[in-house]
């Protein structure tokens, strides 16, 4: 499978080539991933800065775990504006964050039909 | 070996238990640091900790400290994880106890290697543990017989006779020596002689309760506490301990070699507090009484004031009958 907005290669080794484990992952993924980033949003629409370091920091881990670089990096910045106490300006890093979000359900959607077969 | 997984996020806590599951761990997994805390403290807990930085309830920090301050009878290894990654971070995990770090997401590969190394560590401290019993049996035993040596069952007798007067029982000490060993050394030799002794502390042993107590108090005497001994009933008991050395003679290489003791017998609420070396001494004279008296029984040591109620008593009697 081609290198897209998760390494499935990178993810493949970090399971020790258990399919079966992957897709456990990515099912677990399927189902936190979506309040995690619902919770994330409402955050982010109420400015509530400690919120929205403890969610990006979980959806970092979670991507982070799945060998989603581009959308860990994304909620990193998210954490990182809290961890600065610059919490005026969430509204932009969380609109890219939402984007890489909706292409890596799309991704991981396609990735379990995959890996189910 | 077991280990304690503990992550509150669903898909990390599965990714660590399942690579520690291939690689042959016993995994309990916790969902927050307070699971954590009590698993690893529980006396049969796990030795081997995967904690998470952050954690509802508590953090990994939060639980080294709490498990390096309330479990101090065996060592628990413990690694955080966590995306923190600053210099300042890596000190307060290690301050907090932490025996090692790891930055997320891990590689399967680098985590079995540091556990690996904690398991060097706990084997270690196994051995270590094992070395300190070991020491422990040898300054406290009598190494042929593996009774209580004279240093610990002097010392126990002492706390015995300090409990028993609190709280106005009776202790019974039974001091016992075997007839004629010498008899035996020059006969059988002094191998068979050892044979005659390690038997002799297997028949005391076996026959006094759980609760009492038996030391190597010399070269062929024993010392016994029999706790909270019934007055009436200690010289029953130890009648029975005489018998059950002499039943039948010991089985020593050298052949079949019969045996007695005579023993010296003191019921301590009879003689009210008297220093323990006083006690035994008459403990030893009603010993030696045994021995005058043709060996092979038991002889009690009567208090004064005992001896003296009974002459009182004689010569009431007396005086009556005239």
């Amino acid at each position: 499978m081609a290198k897209g907005i998760f390494d499935f290669e990178e993810l493949l080794s970090r399971v020790e080539n258990d399919r079966e484990l992957m897709r456990d992952l990515l099912l677990i993924f399927k189902e936190e991933f979506p309040l995690h980033r619902q919770a994330l949003r409402e955050a982010v629409e109420r400015k509530e800065a400690v919120r929205i370091g403890s969610e990006a920091h979980k959806l970092k881990g979670m991507l982070s775990n799945l060998a989603a670089h581009e959308g860990a990096e994304a909620a990193a910045r998210l954490e990182l504006l809290v961890r600065k106490g610059e919490t005026t300006e969430f509204g932009g890093p969380f609109a890219e964050f939402d984007r890489i979000a909706k292409e890596l359900a799309r991704e991981v959607d396609s990735c379990l039909a995959g890996v189910s077969r | 070996m077991r280990i304690l997984v503990a992550d509150d996020e669903v898909m990390s806590r599965r990714l660590l238990q399942k690579t520690m599951e291939r690689a042959g761990y016993d995994v309990t997994a916790a969902e927050n640091g307070r699971q954590a805390a009590d698993e690893l403290c529980k006396p049969e807990g796990p030795k081997l900790a995967l904690l998470d930085w952050i954690m509802p309830e508590l953090d990994g920090p939060g639980v080294c400290r709490e498990v390096r301050k309330r479990k101090e009878q065996s060592y628990v290894y413990m690694v955080l994880l966590t995306s923190k990654e600053s210099k300042e971070d890596v000190v307060a995990g290690l301050g907090a106890g932490a025996d090692d770090y790891l930055t997320k997401p891990f590689d399967p590969e680098e985590l079995k290697a540091r556990l690996r190394t904690g398991i060097r560590i706990l084997e270690l401290e196994d051995r270590l543990i094992e070395a300190r019993e070991e020491m422990r049996f040898q300054a406290t035993h009598d190494a042929l017989t593996s009774l209580w040596n004279r240093g610990v069952i002097m010392e126990m007798l002492e706390r015995e006779l300090a409990r028993s007067s609190r709280e106005g029982k009776s202790t019974a000490i039974l001091l016992a020596d075997l007839d004629h060993f010498k008899q035996v050394n020059d006969t059988y030799g002094h191998l068979a002689g050892d044979e005659v002794l390690k038997e002799t502390a297997r028949r005391l042993l076996s026959s006094v309760r759980s609760y009492d107590f038996v030391g190597r108090y010399g070269g062929e005497e024993f010392l016994m506490i029999l706790s909270n001994c019934d007055p009436a009933f200690s010289l029953t008991r130890a009648e029975e301990i005489r018998k059950a050395i002499a039943r039948l003679p010991v089985q020593a290489t050298a052949g079949p070699i019969p045996i007695t003791m005579s023993m010296g017998l003191l019921i301590s609420q009879e003689w009210g507090h008297r220093p323990m070396e006083e006690l035994l001494h008459e403990t030893d004279s009603a010993l030696y009484a045994a021995k005058g008296a043709g060996r092979n029984c038991v002889r009690v040591a009567i208090a004064d004031s005992l001896v003296a109620d009974r002459n009182s008593l004689e010569a009431e009697a007396i005086r009556h009958r005239r």
